[in-house]
Protein backbone atom coordinates (compact mmCIF):
# COMPACT_ATOMS: atom_id res chain seq x y z
CA UNK A 1 0.00 0.00 0.00
CA UNK A 2 1.24 3.59 -1.20
CA UNK A 3 0.41 6.47 0.89
CA UNK A 4 0.49 9.77 -1.63
CA UNK A 5 4.13 10.93 -0.25
CA UNK A 6 5.43 8.07 -1.32
CA UNK A 7 4.20 8.36 -4.63
CA UNK A 8 5.03 11.48 -5.29
CA UNK A 9 8.88 10.90 -3.99
CA UNK A 10 8.62 8.29 -6.57
CA UNK A 11 7.85 10.52 -8.85
CA UNK A 12 10.98 13.12 -7.57
CA UNK A 13 13.25 10.07 -7.62
CA UNK A 14 12.24 10.19 -11.14
CA UNK A 15 12.68 12.86 -12.34
CA UNK A 16 15.94 13.20 -10.55
CA UNK A 17 17.21 10.23 -12.68
CA UNK A 18 16.20 11.75 -15.27
CA UNK A 19 18.22 14.78 -14.88
CA UNK A 20 21.05 12.62 -14.09
CA UNK A 21 20.97 10.63 -17.47
CA UNK A 22 20.72 14.01 -19.32
CA UNK A 23 23.99 15.57 -17.52
CA UNK A 24 25.35 12.37 -18.13
CA UNK A 25 24.53 12.13 -21.71
CA UNK A 26 25.37 16.17 -22.22
CA UNK A 27 28.66 15.85 -20.69
CA UNK A 28 29.55 12.55 -23.35
CA UNK A 29 28.32 14.91 -25.88
CA UNK A 30 29.16 18.61 -25.32
CA UNK A 31 32.36 19.80 -27.72
CA UNK A 32 33.13 17.12 -29.28
CA UNK A 33 34.00 16.38 -32.60
CA UNK A 34 31.67 13.98 -34.29
CA UNK A 35 32.77 14.19 -37.74
CA UNK A 36 36.10 12.96 -36.78
CA UNK A 37 35.92 9.12 -36.20
CA UNK A 38 39.22 9.28 -34.49
CA UNK A 39 38.68 12.37 -32.48
CA UNK A 40 35.62 10.95 -31.34
CA UNK A 41 36.69 7.75 -30.45
CA UNK A 42 39.45 10.09 -28.06
CA UNK A 43 36.86 12.21 -26.15
CA UNK A 44 35.31 9.04 -25.37
CA UNK A 45 38.34 7.43 -23.95
CA UNK A 46 38.81 10.71 -22.06
CA UNK A 47 34.89 11.10 -20.98
CA UNK A 48 33.99 7.94 -20.60
CA UNK A 49 35.80 6.73 -17.24
CA UNK A 50 35.41 10.08 -15.57
CA UNK A 51 31.85 9.92 -15.98
CA UNK A 52 31.84 6.93 -14.48
CA UNK A 53 33.79 7.61 -11.67
CA UNK A 54 31.98 10.44 -11.10
CA UNK A 55 28.79 8.67 -10.52
CA UNK A 56 30.47 6.18 -8.37
CA UNK A 57 31.97 8.84 -6.66
CA UNK A 58 28.36 10.50 -6.07
CA UNK A 59 26.60 6.73 -5.21
CA UNK A 60 29.74 6.25 -2.35
CA UNK A 61 29.56 9.77 -0.97
CA UNK A 62 25.73 10.18 -0.93
CA UNK A 63 25.32 6.56 1.00
CA UNK A 64 28.25 6.65 3.11
CA UNK A 65 26.77 10.25 4.57
CA UNK A 66 23.29 9.64 4.36
CA UNK A 67 23.77 6.18 6.52
CA UNK A 68 26.16 8.11 8.80
CA UNK A 69 24.28 10.77 9.73
CA UNK A 70 21.57 8.29 10.41
CA UNK A 71 23.74 6.10 12.84
CA UNK A 72 24.85 9.01 14.82
CA UNK A 73 20.91 10.53 14.42
CA UNK A 74 22.01 13.77 13.72
CA UNK A 75 21.64 15.12 9.84
CA UNK A 76 24.73 17.94 9.93
CA UNK A 77 27.50 15.88 10.48
CA UNK A 78 29.56 14.29 7.57
CA UNK A 79 32.17 11.38 7.91
CA UNK A 80 34.15 14.31 6.22
CA UNK A 81 33.96 16.91 9.27
CA UNK A 82 35.01 13.99 11.41
CA UNK A 83 38.29 13.37 9.83
CA UNK A 84 37.44 10.50 7.77
CA UNK A 85 39.16 12.15 4.86
CA UNK A 86 42.25 13.25 6.47
CA UNK A 87 42.63 10.15 8.02
CA UNK A 88 42.56 8.56 4.11
CA UNK A 89 45.00 11.05 3.47
CA UNK A 90 47.84 10.08 6.25
CA UNK A 91 47.28 6.03 5.50
CA UNK A 92 48.00 6.56 1.63
CA UNK A 93 50.90 9.13 2.76
CA UNK A 94 52.18 6.87 5.29
CA UNK A 95 52.14 3.81 2.85
CA UNK A 96 54.07 5.79 -0.09
CA UNK A 97 56.34 7.21 2.86
CA UNK A 98 57.10 3.77 4.79
CA UNK A 99 57.31 1.29 1.15
CA UNK A 100 58.44 4.46 -1.34
CA UNK A 101 56.48 5.10 -4.28
CA UNK A 102 58.02 3.42 -7.04
CA UNK A 103 57.30 0.04 -4.60
CA UNK A 104 54.68 -2.13 -6.41
CA UNK A 105 52.79 -1.71 -3.21
CA UNK A 106 52.73 1.95 -4.06
CA UNK A 107 52.61 2.07 -7.94
CA UNK A 108 50.41 0.06 -8.67
CA UNK A 109 47.14 1.72 -8.28
CA UNK A 110 44.48 -1.17 -7.28
CA UNK A 111 47.71 -2.45 -4.80
CA UNK A 112 47.85 0.71 -3.10
CA UNK A 113 44.00 0.77 -3.42
CA UNK A 114 43.65 -2.47 -1.58
CA UNK A 115 46.30 -1.64 1.07
CA UNK A 116 44.53 1.89 1.57
CA UNK A 117 41.27 0.44 1.95
CA UNK A 118 42.01 -2.34 5.10
CA UNK A 119 44.15 -0.29 7.09
CA UNK A 120 41.41 3.01 6.57
CA UNK A 121 38.32 -0.40 7.57
CA UNK A 122 40.02 -1.21 10.77
CA UNK A 123 41.56 1.92 12.16
CA UNK A 124 38.28 4.47 11.33
CA UNK A 125 35.88 1.38 12.85
CA UNK A 126 38.35 0.99 16.13
CA UNK A 127 38.73 5.16 16.29
CA UNK A 128 34.91 5.99 15.50
CA UNK A 129 32.96 2.84 17.38
CA UNK A 130 34.92 3.68 20.22
CA UNK A 131 34.38 7.70 20.25
CA UNK A 132 30.63 7.03 19.88
CA UNK A 133 30.59 4.49 22.70
CA UNK A 134 33.07 6.90 24.64
CA UNK A 135 31.00 9.64 24.28
CA UNK A 136 27.80 7.90 24.61
CA UNK A 137 26.57 9.29 20.75
CA UNK A 138 26.89 13.23 21.91
CA UNK A 139 27.27 14.42 18.56
CA UNK A 140 28.88 18.24 19.98
CA UNK A 141 31.41 16.19 21.36
CA UNK A 142 32.09 13.89 18.96
CA UNK A 143 32.29 16.71 16.55
CA UNK A 144 34.59 18.37 18.72
CA UNK A 145 36.76 15.32 18.97
CA UNK A 146 36.19 14.55 15.11
CA UNK A 147 37.78 18.49 14.51
CA UNK A 148 41.11 17.55 16.58
CA UNK A 149 41.39 14.17 14.70
CA UNK A 150 41.20 15.92 11.36
CA UNK A 151 44.30 18.18 12.25
CA UNK A 152 46.21 15.40 14.12
CA UNK A 153 45.59 13.28 11.08
CA UNK A 154 46.94 16.45 8.42
CA UNK A 155 49.64 17.58 10.98
CA UNK A 156 51.39 14.03 11.08
CA UNK A 157 50.57 13.94 7.44
CA UNK A 158 52.59 17.43 6.65
CA UNK A 159 54.95 16.16 8.82
CA UNK A 160 55.64 12.71 6.63
CA UNK A 161 55.30 14.99 3.36
CA UNK A 162 58.11 17.64 4.88
CA UNK A 163 60.83 14.88 5.46
CA UNK A 164 60.10 13.13 2.25
CA UNK A 165 62.56 12.81 -1.40
CA UNK A 166 60.64 15.53 -2.98
CA UNK A 167 60.26 13.76 -6.10
CA UNK A 168 58.43 10.97 -3.99
CA UNK A 169 55.84 14.16 -2.66
CA UNK A 170 55.24 15.31 -6.08
CA UNK A 171 54.01 11.76 -7.05
CA UNK A 172 51.95 11.59 -3.56
CA UNK A 173 50.61 14.97 -4.66
CA UNK A 174 48.81 13.90 -7.49
CA UNK A 175 46.73 11.37 -5.74
CA UNK A 176 45.68 14.15 -2.86
CA UNK A 177 44.21 16.39 -4.53
CA UNK A 178 40.75 16.02 -5.31
CA UNK A 179 39.65 16.74 -8.77
CA UNK A 180 37.87 15.13 -11.53
CA UNK A 181 39.92 16.44 -14.23
CA UNK A 182 42.97 13.72 -12.85
CA UNK A 183 40.57 10.44 -11.48
CA UNK A 184 42.17 7.42 -10.55
CA UNK A 185 40.89 5.22 -13.26
CA UNK A 186 42.46 2.25 -12.73
CA UNK A 187 40.38 1.17 -9.77
CA UNK A 188 36.85 1.54 -11.07
CA UNK A 189 36.22 -2.65 -11.40
CA UNK A 190 37.95 -2.73 -7.82
CA UNK A 191 36.01 0.07 -6.33
CA UNK A 192 32.49 -1.51 -7.74
CA UNK A 193 33.11 -4.81 -6.36
CA UNK A 194 33.73 -3.19 -3.01
CA UNK A 195 30.58 -1.07 -3.00
CA UNK A 196 28.90 -4.16 -4.16
CA UNK A 197 30.15 -6.68 -1.49
CA UNK A 198 30.09 -3.96 1.34
CA UNK A 199 26.03 -3.35 0.47
CA UNK A 200 25.59 -7.12 0.11
CA UNK A 201 27.25 -7.94 2.95
CA UNK A 202 25.23 -5.14 5.01
CA UNK A 203 21.95 -5.72 3.33
CA UNK A 204 20.32 -6.79 6.64
CA UNK A 205 21.84 -3.67 8.34
CA UNK A 206 20.50 -1.30 5.59
CA UNK A 207 17.14 -2.42 6.13
CA UNK A 208 17.17 -2.02 9.84
CA UNK A 209 18.73 2.12 9.45
CA UNK A 210 14.70 3.32 9.46
CA UNK A 211 14.70 1.74 13.11
CA UNK A 212 17.67 3.31 14.23
CA UNK A 213 16.46 6.48 13.71
CA UNK A 214 14.19 5.94 16.19
CA UNK A 215 17.45 6.29 18.61
CA UNK A 216 19.34 3.67 20.46
CA UNK A 217 16.73 2.74 23.33
CA UNK A 218 13.81 2.88 20.80
CA UNK A 219 16.10 0.65 18.41
CA UNK A 220 16.75 -1.60 21.22
CA UNK A 221 13.35 -1.69 22.97
CA UNK A 222 12.06 -3.22 18.94
CA UNK A 223 14.88 -5.85 19.26
CA UNK A 224 17.76 -4.55 17.36
CA UNK A 225 21.10 -5.65 18.34
CA UNK A 226 22.38 -1.91 17.98
CA UNK A 227 25.90 -1.94 19.06
CA UNK A 228 26.88 -4.95 16.41
CA UNK A 229 24.61 -3.18 13.84
CA UNK A 230 25.99 0.32 14.23
CA UNK A 231 30.15 -1.14 13.90
CA UNK A 232 29.17 -2.90 11.15
CA UNK A 233 27.21 -0.04 9.11
CA UNK A 234 29.96 2.49 10.41
CA UNK A 235 32.51 -0.39 8.71
CA UNK A 236 30.57 0.24 5.65
CA UNK A 237 30.43 3.67 5.54
CA UNK A 238 34.54 3.92 6.32
CA UNK A 239 34.74 1.95 3.23
CA UNK A 240 32.35 3.90 0.86
CA UNK A 241 34.29 7.22 2.11
CA UNK A 242 37.98 5.22 1.42
CA UNK A 243 36.67 4.32 -2.23
CA UNK A 244 35.04 7.74 -2.82
CA UNK A 245 38.50 9.28 -1.43
CA UNK A 246 40.66 7.03 -3.02
CA UNK A 247 39.19 7.59 -6.49
CA UNK A 248 39.00 11.67 -7.16
CA UNK A 249 40.60 13.03 -3.53
CA UNK A 250 38.78 14.06 -0.83
CA UNK A 251 35.96 15.88 -1.00
CA UNK A 252 34.94 17.38 2.02
CA UNK A 253 31.11 19.09 1.92
CA UNK A 254 29.77 17.12 -0.96
CA UNK A 255 27.93 14.52 1.61
CA UNK A 256 26.70 16.59 3.86
CA UNK A 257 24.75 19.00 0.98
CA UNK A 258 23.63 15.74 -1.07
CA UNK A 259 22.39 13.92 1.73
CA UNK A 260 20.68 17.32 3.46
CA UNK A 261 19.04 18.17 0.10
CA UNK A 262 17.52 14.42 -0.48
CA UNK A 263 15.93 15.01 3.47
CA UNK A 264 14.70 18.38 2.43
CA UNK A 265 13.52 17.07 -1.19
CA UNK A 266 11.69 13.69 0.20
CA UNK A 267 10.75 14.75 3.69
CA UNK A 268 10.64 10.89 4.83
CA UNK A 269 12.72 8.47 6.53
CA UNK A 270 12.84 5.36 4.27
CA UNK A 271 16.51 5.00 3.88
CA UNK A 272 15.73 3.47 0.34
CA UNK A 273 14.20 6.54 -0.87
CA UNK A 274 16.51 8.98 1.08
CA UNK A 275 19.63 7.01 0.08
CA UNK A 276 18.78 6.83 -3.59
CA UNK A 277 17.79 10.79 -3.75
CA UNK A 278 21.15 11.23 -2.04
CA UNK A 279 23.22 9.30 -4.59
CA UNK A 280 21.35 11.11 -7.08
CA UNK A 281 21.93 14.07 -6.08
CA UNK A 282 25.28 13.92 -6.04
CA UNK A 283 25.50 12.68 -9.51
CA UNK A 284 23.51 15.70 -10.88
CA UNK A 285 25.85 17.95 -8.68
CA UNK A 286 28.99 16.22 -9.77
CA UNK A 287 28.36 15.40 -13.19
CA UNK A 288 26.23 19.03 -13.90
CA UNK A 289 29.28 20.99 -11.51
CA UNK A 290 31.96 19.16 -13.82
CA UNK A 291 30.62 20.02 -17.34
CA UNK A 292 30.85 24.00 -16.22
CA UNK A 293 34.44 23.43 -14.80
CA UNK A 294 35.10 22.06 -18.02
CA UNK A 295 33.18 24.08 -20.72
CA UNK A 296 32.68 27.45 -19.00
CA UNK A 297 35.63 28.12 -16.72
CA UNK A 298 37.95 25.72 -19.03
CA UNK A 299 39.15 23.94 -15.91
CA UNK A 300 40.58 27.17 -14.60
CA UNK A 301 38.90 26.53 -11.08
CA UNK A 302 38.24 22.88 -9.58
CA UNK A 303 35.06 21.69 -8.92
CA UNK A 304 36.04 21.09 -5.16
CA UNK A 305 36.55 24.64 -4.86
CA UNK A 306 32.55 25.19 -5.67
CA UNK A 307 31.59 22.29 -3.15
CA UNK A 308 33.64 23.10 -0.66
CA UNK A 309 32.63 27.01 -1.03
CA UNK A 310 28.71 26.00 -1.25
CA UNK A 311 29.12 23.48 0.88
CA UNK A 312 30.92 25.86 3.44
CA UNK A 313 27.50 27.91 2.84
CA UNK A 314 24.96 25.34 3.35
CA UNK A 315 26.12 24.18 6.13
CA UNK A 316 26.06 27.70 8.40
CA UNK A 317 22.61 27.85 7.16
CA UNK A 318 21.57 24.43 8.64
CA UNK A 319 23.08 25.22 11.55
CA UNK A 320 21.69 28.57 11.77
CA UNK A 321 18.07 27.83 10.71
CA UNK A 322 18.36 24.57 12.61
CA UNK A 323 16.22 25.02 16.04
CA UNK A 324 18.52 22.60 18.04
CA UNK A 325 21.77 20.90 17.25
CA UNK B 1 9.57 -11.94 36.37
CA UNK B 2 11.62 -11.53 39.22
CA UNK B 3 15.23 -9.36 40.34
CA UNK B 4 17.67 -10.61 42.27
CA UNK B 5 20.43 -9.02 44.30
CA UNK B 6 20.94 -6.56 41.31
CA UNK B 7 23.99 -3.79 41.30
CA UNK B 8 24.94 -1.38 39.23
CA UNK B 9 28.34 1.11 39.65
CA UNK B 10 28.92 4.09 38.52
CA UNK B 11 32.56 5.58 39.26
CA UNK B 12 32.86 2.70 42.02
CA UNK B 13 29.56 4.26 43.30
CA UNK B 14 26.63 1.75 43.81
CA UNK B 15 23.67 3.14 42.20
CA UNK B 16 21.41 -0.18 42.70
CA UNK B 17 22.60 -1.71 45.97
CA UNK B 18 21.21 -5.47 46.31
CA UNK B 19 17.57 -4.82 45.07
CA UNK B 20 15.79 -7.90 44.84
CA UNK B 21 11.83 -8.18 44.43
CA UNK B 22 9.17 -9.79 42.36
CA UNK B 23 7.26 -8.67 40.00
CA UNK B 24 3.41 -9.72 40.14
CA UNK B 25 1.68 -10.44 36.74
CA UNK B 26 -1.21 -8.57 35.84
CA UNK B 27 -0.57 -5.68 38.12
CA UNK B 28 0.59 -1.68 38.14
CA UNK B 29 3.80 -1.63 39.91
CA UNK B 30 4.93 1.98 40.60
CA UNK B 31 8.62 2.66 41.63
CA UNK B 32 8.74 5.77 43.81
CA UNK B 33 11.80 7.36 45.91
CA UNK B 34 13.46 10.18 45.78
CA UNK B 35 15.62 11.51 43.16
CA UNK B 36 18.91 9.41 42.61
CA UNK B 37 17.73 6.59 44.40
CA UNK B 38 18.02 4.39 41.39
CA UNK B 39 14.29 3.82 40.59
CA UNK B 40 14.94 4.41 36.27
CA UNK B 41 18.24 2.61 36.72
CA UNK B 42 16.75 -0.41 38.14
CA UNK B 43 13.82 0.36 35.28
CA UNK B 44 16.36 0.16 32.32
CA UNK B 45 18.24 -2.63 33.74
CA UNK B 46 14.82 -4.54 33.13
CA UNK B 47 14.49 -3.73 29.73
CA UNK B 48 17.93 -4.78 29.13
CA UNK B 49 18.64 -0.91 28.39
CA UNK B 50 21.49 -1.17 30.62
CA UNK B 51 23.83 -3.40 31.51
CA UNK B 52 24.14 -4.70 35.40
CA UNK B 53 27.02 -5.48 37.09
CA UNK B 54 26.10 -8.56 38.73
CA UNK B 55 22.89 -9.76 39.80
CA UNK B 56 20.17 -11.96 38.13
CA UNK B 57 17.19 -10.47 36.30
CA UNK B 58 14.58 -13.88 35.34
CA UNK B 59 12.33 -13.44 32.51
CA UNK B 60 9.75 -16.29 31.77
CA UNK B 61 12.75 -18.60 33.74
CA UNK B 62 15.21 -17.43 32.03
CA UNK B 63 17.76 -14.96 32.93
CA UNK B 64 17.34 -11.78 30.15
CA UNK B 65 20.36 -11.76 28.96
CA UNK B 66 20.02 -15.12 27.21
CA UNK B 67 16.89 -14.00 25.58
CA UNK B 68 16.88 -13.18 22.17
CA UNK B 69 16.45 -9.45 21.89
CA UNK B 70 13.59 -9.53 19.20
CA UNK B 71 11.61 -12.54 20.89
CA UNK B 72 12.03 -10.06 23.99
CA UNK B 73 10.52 -7.27 22.08
CA UNK B 74 7.48 -9.24 21.66
CA UNK B 75 7.06 -9.58 25.53
CA UNK B 76 8.36 -6.75 26.86
CA UNK B 77 7.96 -3.18 26.05
CA UNK B 78 10.31 -0.20 27.35
CA UNK B 79 9.65 3.67 27.05
CA UNK B 80 11.91 5.84 28.41
CA UNK B 81 13.00 9.51 28.69
CA UNK B 82 15.50 10.07 26.53
CA UNK B 83 13.56 10.31 22.80
CA UNK B 84 15.29 12.40 20.14
CA UNK B 85 14.01 11.44 16.60
CA UNK B 86 15.67 13.62 13.90
CA UNK B 87 13.79 11.54 11.36
CA UNK B 88 10.55 13.16 8.93
CA UNK B 89 8.25 10.25 10.71
CA UNK B 90 4.77 10.61 10.94
CA UNK B 91 2.75 9.81 14.29
CA UNK B 92 1.19 6.99 11.88
CA UNK B 93 4.32 6.09 10.41
CA UNK B 94 6.11 6.07 14.29
CA UNK B 95 3.12 4.07 16.22
CA UNK B 96 3.37 1.51 13.04
CA UNK B 97 7.63 0.94 14.02
CA UNK B 98 5.55 -1.02 16.80
CA UNK B 99 4.96 -3.78 14.99
CA UNK B 100 8.95 -4.22 13.99
CA UNK B 101 9.64 -6.90 16.58
CA UNK B 102 6.86 -9.34 14.16
CA UNK B 103 6.27 -8.08 10.73
CA UNK B 104 9.64 -6.00 10.55
CA UNK B 105 9.65 -3.46 7.37
CA UNK B 106 6.73 -5.16 5.77
CA UNK B 107 3.59 -4.39 7.59
CA UNK B 108 0.33 -6.61 7.23
CA UNK B 109 -3.17 -5.64 7.49
CA UNK B 110 -3.34 -7.09 11.21
CA UNK B 111 -0.63 -5.07 11.76
CA UNK B 112 -2.43 -1.69 10.73
CA UNK B 113 -5.37 -2.91 12.36
CA UNK B 114 -3.61 -2.57 15.58
CA UNK B 115 -1.89 0.05 15.18
CA UNK B 116 -4.74 2.02 14.20
CA UNK B 117 -6.57 0.90 17.67
CA UNK B 118 -3.38 2.41 19.25
CA UNK B 119 -3.86 5.24 18.34
CA UNK B 120 -7.57 5.56 19.14
CA UNK B 121 -6.47 4.80 22.45
CA UNK B 122 -4.00 7.67 22.76
CA UNK B 123 -6.77 10.05 20.69
CA UNK B 124 -4.41 10.78 18.80
CA UNK B 125 -6.12 10.04 15.59
CA UNK B 126 -6.34 14.18 14.14
CA UNK B 127 -2.79 13.75 14.57
CA UNK B 128 -2.07 10.92 12.49
CA UNK B 129 -0.50 12.61 9.42
CA UNK B 130 1.66 15.34 11.19
CA UNK B 131 5.67 15.10 11.44
CA UNK B 132 6.83 13.91 15.24
CA UNK B 133 8.89 17.41 15.08
CA UNK B 134 6.18 19.15 14.37
CA UNK B 135 4.57 17.95 17.80
CA UNK B 136 3.95 19.49 21.61
CA UNK B 137 6.36 17.59 24.04
CA UNK B 138 3.07 16.18 25.18
CA UNK B 139 1.65 14.99 22.11
CA UNK B 140 4.86 13.66 21.13
CA UNK B 141 4.90 11.13 24.50
CA UNK B 142 1.49 10.02 23.80
CA UNK B 143 2.46 9.47 19.77
CA UNK B 144 5.12 7.10 21.70
CA UNK B 145 3.20 5.43 24.26
CA UNK B 146 0.79 4.48 20.89
CA UNK B 147 3.73 2.84 19.88
CA UNK B 148 4.24 0.74 22.66
CA UNK B 149 0.92 -0.47 22.77
CA UNK B 150 1.00 -1.46 19.25
CA UNK B 151 4.24 -3.36 20.00
CA UNK B 152 1.51 -5.54 21.89
CA UNK B 153 3.53 -7.13 24.94
CA UNK B 154 2.76 -9.03 27.67
CA UNK B 155 5.13 -6.43 30.16
CA UNK B 156 4.66 -2.72 29.50
CA UNK B 157 7.62 -0.55 31.47
CA UNK B 158 7.55 3.34 31.47
CA UNK B 159 10.00 5.79 32.71
CA UNK B 160 8.01 8.84 34.17
CA UNK B 161 5.15 8.96 31.54
CA UNK B 162 3.62 11.37 32.76
CA UNK B 163 6.69 13.51 32.35
CA UNK B 164 5.95 16.89 30.76
CA UNK B 165 2.19 15.97 30.23
CA UNK B 166 -0.47 18.45 31.80
CA UNK B 167 -3.00 17.13 34.52
CA UNK B 168 -5.68 16.23 31.90
CA UNK B 169 -3.38 14.36 29.72
CA UNK B 170 -1.28 12.90 33.11
CA UNK B 171 -4.60 11.58 34.19
CA UNK B 172 -5.37 10.31 31.11
CA UNK B 173 -1.78 8.34 31.18
CA UNK B 174 -3.27 6.67 34.42
CA UNK B 175 -6.35 5.71 33.60
CA UNK B 176 -4.99 3.88 30.47
CA UNK B 177 -2.12 2.58 32.41
CA UNK B 178 -4.71 1.35 34.27
CA UNK B 179 -6.76 -0.40 31.18
CA UNK B 180 -3.54 -1.50 30.00
CA UNK B 181 -3.74 -3.86 33.11
CA UNK B 182 -7.27 -4.39 33.81
CA UNK B 183 -8.70 -4.41 30.09
CA UNK B 184 -5.96 -6.05 28.19
CA UNK B 185 -4.34 -8.23 31.16
CA UNK B 186 -0.73 -6.55 30.97
CA UNK B 187 2.09 -6.38 33.53
CA UNK B 188 3.01 -2.01 33.59
CA UNK B 189 6.30 -1.53 35.81
CA UNK B 190 6.46 2.50 35.82
CA UNK B 191 8.66 4.68 37.28
CA UNK B 192 6.57 7.78 38.92
CA UNK B 193 7.17 11.41 40.71
CA UNK B 194 3.83 11.92 41.73
CA UNK B 195 3.14 9.86 44.99
CA UNK B 196 -0.81 10.17 44.64
CA UNK B 197 -0.49 8.90 41.11
CA UNK B 198 0.94 5.91 42.53
CA UNK B 199 -1.19 5.60 44.89
CA UNK B 200 -4.45 5.69 42.84
CA UNK B 201 -3.41 3.58 39.93
CA UNK B 202 -1.71 1.14 40.99
CA UNK B 203 -1.10 -2.29 42.69
CA UNK B 204 1.83 -1.93 44.38
CA UNK B 205 4.30 0.70 45.47
CA UNK B 206 8.38 -0.08 45.00
CA UNK B 207 9.69 2.38 46.95
CA UNK B 208 13.66 2.74 46.52
CA UNK B 209 16.13 5.11 48.46
CA UNK B 210 19.80 5.02 47.74
CA UNK B 211 19.64 2.52 45.54
CA UNK B 212 17.95 0.03 48.04
CA UNK B 213 14.67 -1.07 47.67
CA UNK B 214 13.15 0.62 50.96
CA UNK B 215 9.75 -0.91 50.52
CA UNK B 216 7.61 -3.18 48.53
CA UNK B 217 4.05 -3.96 49.37
CA UNK B 218 0.59 -3.38 48.46
CA UNK B 219 -0.16 0.39 48.10
CA UNK B 220 -2.19 0.34 51.34
CA UNK B 221 1.10 -1.04 52.67
CA UNK B 222 3.53 1.30 51.38
CA UNK B 223 1.34 4.67 51.58
CA UNK B 224 1.65 5.05 55.86
CA UNK B 225 2.85 8.31 57.15
CA UNK B 226 5.81 6.60 59.11
CA UNK B 227 6.78 4.76 56.01
CA UNK B 228 6.47 7.50 53.80
CA UNK B 229 8.49 10.07 56.03
CA UNK B 230 11.45 8.07 55.79
CA UNK B 231 11.74 7.37 52.28
CA UNK B 232 11.81 11.43 51.42
CA UNK B 233 12.46 13.02 54.43
CA UNK B 234 9.34 14.93 54.94
CA UNK B 235 6.33 15.16 57.07
CA UNK B 236 3.05 13.33 55.40
CA UNK B 237 -0.32 13.23 56.25
CA UNK B 238 -2.85 10.71 54.63
CA UNK B 239 -6.28 10.99 53.58
CA UNK B 240 -8.64 8.74 52.10
CA UNK B 241 -10.63 9.53 49.10
CA UNK B 242 -12.91 6.98 47.42
CA UNK B 243 -11.38 4.24 49.47
CA UNK B 244 -7.88 5.33 48.34
CA UNK B 245 -5.05 6.30 50.50
CA UNK B 246 -4.07 10.06 49.04
CA UNK B 247 -0.90 11.76 50.85
CA UNK B 248 -0.36 15.31 51.69
CA UNK B 249 3.29 16.13 52.27
CA UNK B 250 4.53 19.57 53.23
Amino acid sequence: MLTRAQRSNRKKLCIMAALVLLAAAAYMTVDVNFGNAKLLAYSMRIRAPKLLVMLITAFAIGGASLVFQSIINNTIVTPCLLGMNSLYTLIHTAVVFCVGSGSVLAANANAAFAIDLVLMGVTATLIYSYLFKKTKHNVLYVLLVGTVLTSFFSSVQSTMTRVMDPNEYDTLLTTLVASFSNVNAEIILFALAVLAAVIFLLRRELALLDVLTLGKEQAINLGVDYDRCIRRLLLGVTLAIAVATAMVGPISFLGLIIANLARQLLRTYRHTQLILGSALFGMIVLVGGQIIVEHVFTYAVPISVFITVGGGLYFLYLLLTRRRV
Amino acid sequence: MFVKELTKKYDGKAVVDGVSFDIPKRSVISMIGPNGAGKSTVLNILSRLIARDSGLVDFEGQDISHWKSKELAKRLAILTQSNNIQMKLTVQELVTFGRFPYSGNHVTGEDMAIVERAIQYMELAPFRDRFIDELSGGQRQRALIAMVIAQDTEYVLLDEPTNNLDIYHATNMMKIVRRLCDDLGKTVILVLHEINYAAFYSDYICAFVDGRVARFGTVREVMNKEVLSKIYNVDFEILEIEGKPLSIYY
